[in-house]
């Protein structure tokens, strides 16, 4: 270990997140490796390792001969300023060498508040934060996840997007960067040659033009890049890369255990959710590879606990039988199983007391909306009737505890349904009283509401989120129609999910106040200890930045957005269809029980797809 | 008992020892070593750590105390180092005999670092400190009130050697292990409270053995 690191690592908290040297962390020979990748995640330690996309990329890219992947998360504060005093450059966790030597830095982007990290990472690593003055051909910088499909706020800092799932399409940017070194390109020459990778956003390559009134004219490509850049997926999802062996961290992560990936894409369709209409089409993975990737990851890692990931884990058709074979595993070798993401309507008594034979944890459920008009405008096919019979169910089953999550300023809303958010909690704790076997233990139903945050590629993209006085004002209202000491209230701070609205559908005027932003100190955005309203407040002022323009402003169907050069395969008149259809508050059936042609079908071969 | 002998290096240094219990217990089942569990609604291996060490702190001589039910001992360190994190190294597995209250003593290699090299008189000041009757000092306590409870280092420390090099000293010290023990570092701020020109820019600890009332290797 670097002698200056040594000493500094004594003062600083939680030590461990930044020596590497875990169990499965890869350790390379650098003089059999030709190729250095910085797989960075802009938040910290424990968050990053918790995130399964890494995990996948770090096996993909570890792999390939020759290419060595190592992790580098962002040091906390007391890190960072240690740091910077010793002139300690950002470094990768498996080798201890300075990243700003690598031949790539790609970042996961799954959270807007953490944009401000991505620049301090870049400066920690000691590279100029702009595309443009980082003239050498390495390194490149590259940054994927959600985020990515609206890459412009961070257009003018990364190199290229990588557009959707990124297992094939980073070995293929690999393939050709030894190209490009071996034939002595220059940056632009290899971009300009990326742009042709289908699913890589050159945003170099992109010139955005304005109308007089702030809205976009126009992107258009240069040098040929293509007008769109549709997403990759994996298509055949039972064979693609499970990372089996994976690092254990010698210190408490947030997901401290094994992740199986059922499925990807959701067959929902709910209409404010990015990831619903985002990870389409919907791939399954076979039970028996599940069984088999779960044991194996289990025995490989020590770890005794397991928990099923997906975006609605009910609507994984063979579940029951994936359960039973698990649990015939699991329970003689004491490893608990965990199923998050069930929806309320079909919670299954018979699934709830086998999982809960091993251990029992808390109940969630998210109706988002409180009344079955507006359940019904964003698509949330949960009824007030299949709620209560699961916490019926959860109660009689000894559940003593439930979490409900909702929105507050969905489109449409009006004071009743805000009301019936207080309503539909007294119902809740109303069954409990009918249904507990033991009513002197109480019971606590938490109610959580979230600011509702318009995203790109839903089918609430032309939405203005409502104003932070109008949240505020809601919040008020449900405050006090909160009654009972059995329910508890907690809500959402709105300043930051203000600036999420701003991000997400930011275009690349965002980009100057998201560095002024962080020129004034701003870091850990998301993290109450690095946040300041005020200092993003006056970012925008002196950018000369309208933040309303981008969060709360109603879009025109035919208006251009900066997200338009992305496609996640959902095509725009689907979308627009399925808002016109919230305001008539008309549910669209999953797509299971019939296509509603959304486009996403035409990713896979032969437009079949699997839902 | 089984015991399991085991150092502390290099970049596990940093793993608290919360964190360490939890990175065998995981590891022992990665090595497919079955240890006694604790009978209870939620069973967890049964492991213990007589004297944790301080984060930061390397050691060549750590004992984990668990019960294997299915290997002979001698397959143990092996299976282990296959599938511990880097920079913990077992070096046997052992039937436990002797009680944990015979450990006494641990003996620490305390290299204090001056990046100016070694300030003239350091070593014998230190050496005077280290040499009075009595050196009271002010410890954090969980107990006590007020936060802080007052320890005379003297009766603590069986022997102390201070040794001068070009820009280190070093201080290797046989202190109490328990009832009461000693923690190294109280030793180094007594040096900073009360030979402030000694002070050390840096300074790291190691456990080199933990030793019997006879000063023999306590196993």
């Amino acid at each position: 270990m670097n002698r200056t690191l040594e000493h500094i690592l004594p003062r600083v908290q939680k030590p461990a997140r930044y020596t590497g040297g875990e169990y499965n962390a890869v350790v390379k020979d650098r003089r059999g490796v030709d190729v250095r990748y910085a797989l960075c995640f802009p938040d910290t330690y424990e968050i990053g390792m918790s995130n399964l996309g890494m995990r996948i990329l770090y096996g993909v890219m570890n792999e390939m001969e020759g290419v060595w992947c190592e992790r580098v998360f962002a040091p906390w504060l007391d890190m960072e300023e240690e740091m910077r005093r010793e002139g300690i450059p950002l470094y990768g966790l498996e080798s201890g060498d300075a990243i700003a030597d690598f031949d790539f830095i790609g970042f996961s982007l799954g959270y807007e508040l953490a944009y401000t990290n991505v620049l301090n990472l870049l400066d920690l690593a000691g590279l100029p934060l702009r595309s443009e003055e980082r003239y050498g051909l390495s390194p490149l910088v590259v940054a994927g996840g959600t985020c990515a499909y609206n890459p412009e706020p961070l257009a003018p800092f990364v190199d290229l997007f990588v557009l959707g799932e990124g297992e094939e399409v980073s070995q293929e940017v690999i393939h050709l960067y030894r190209k490009a070194r071996e034939e002595c390109w220059s940056k632009e020459e290899f971009l300009s040659a990326a742009a042709d990778i289908p699913g890589i956003y050159v945003p170099s390559l992109y010139q955005a033009s304005w109308r007089e009134d702030g809205t976009l004219a126009a992107m258009t490509p240069l040098e040929g890049a293509p007008a769109v850049v549709t997403k990759r997926i994996v298509q055949d999802f039972d064979h693609s890369y499970f990372p089996v062996r994976t690092i254990v961290p010698s210190t408490e992560i947030v997901h401290d255990r094994v992740m199986l990936e059922l499925f990807r894409g959701c067959i929902r369709g709910c209409r404010f959710c990015q990831a619903g209409y985002a990870y389409r089409p919907v791939r399954s993975r076979d039970p028996e590879i599940l069984l088999r990737q779960g044991i194996e990851s289990c025995r490989d890692s020590g770890y005794q606990e397991m928990t099923l990931s997906s975006l609605s884990t009910s609507d994984y058709r063979p579940l029951e039988r994936l359960c039973d074979g698990l649990l015939e595993w699991c329970e003689p070798n004491k490893v608990s199983l965990s199923l998050p993401s069930l929806r309320a309507d079909n919670f299954s008594l018979g699934l709830m007391e086998r999982v809960q034979h091993v251990r029992k944890s808390g109940l969630t459920f998210a109706p988002e909306a409180g009344t079955q008009r507006l359940r019904d405008a964003i698509n949330k096919n949960v009824t007030e009737e299949g709620l209560l019979r699961s916490c019926r169910t959860a109660f009689s089953g000894g559940w003593s505890s439930v979490k409900l999550y909702f929105m507050l300023g969905l489109p449409t809303e009006t004071d009743e349904d805000v009301l019936g958010i207080a309503d539909l909690a007294e119902k809740v704790y109303q069954a409990w009283k009918e249904t507990t076997p033991n009513p002197k233990r109480g019971v606590t139903i938490t109610v959580s509401t979230a600011w509702f945050v318009p995203k790109p590629h839903t089918a609430f993209q032309w939405e203005g989120q409502i104003s932070m006085e109008e949240y505020l004002r809601r919040v008020k209202l449900l405050r006090e129609h909160m009654k009972g000491r059995s329910i508890k209230y907690n809500w959402h701070d709105s300043q930051t999910s203000f600036l999420e609205a701003v991000f997400a559908r930011g275009d690349r005027r965002v980009a100057q106040v998201i560095e002024q932003a962080w020129r004034q100190g701003a870091k850990f955005d998301a993290w109450s200890e690095g946040f300041d309203f005020d200092r993003w407040m006056a970012a925008f002022q002196t950018c000369g930045v309208d933040p309303a323009f981008y969060a709360n402003r109603t879009r025109d169907k035919d208006e251009v957005f900066p997200w338009d050069v992305t496609s996640v395969g959902v095509s725009r008149q689907f979308l627009w269809r399925e808002r016109e259809r919230a305001y008539e508050a008309v549910i669209t059936p999953d797509c299971r029980a019939g296509c509603s042609g959304c486009g996403a079908n035409q990713l896979c071969p032969g437009g079949k797809c699997d839902a | 008992m089984h015991r399991v002998a085991f150092s502390k290096a290099d970049t596990a240094k940093f793993i608290s020892h919360l964190d360490l219990m939890r990175t065998f217990q995981r590891s022992f089942l990665r090595a497919g070593i079955s240890i006694k569990h604790t009978e209870g609604f939620n069973p967890h291996a049964f492991v213990s750590i007589p004297l944790p060490l301080s984060v930061g702190f390397s050691s060549a001589c750590e004992v984990l105390e668990c019960q294997v039910l299915n290997l002979p001992l001698e397959e143990v360190p092996a299976r282990l180092n296959a599938a511990l994190p880097a920079g913990i190294t077992v070096h046997r597995c052992y039937e436990g005999v002797r009680p944990v209250k015979e450990l006494c003593y641990v003996n620490y290699i305390v290299t204090m670092e001056y990046e100016a090299g070694a300030p003239f008189g350091a070593e014998s000041a230190i050496r005077d400190l280290l040499a009075r009757e009595c050196l009271v000092m002010e410890k954090h306590s969980k107990k006590a009130k007020s936060g802080k409870v007052e320890v005379d280092l003297i009766p603590l420390i069986h022997r102390a050697t201070v040794e001068e090099r070009r820009d280190t000293i070093a201080l290797d010290l046989i202190l109490r292990a328990q009832n009461p023990g000693l923690n190294p570092e109280l030793v180094v701020e007594a040096i900073r409270t009360h030979c402030p020109d000694a002070a050390p820019d840096f300074v790291s600890f190691h456990r080199r053995a933990v030793l019997d009332e006879n000063l023999q290797n306590w196993e």
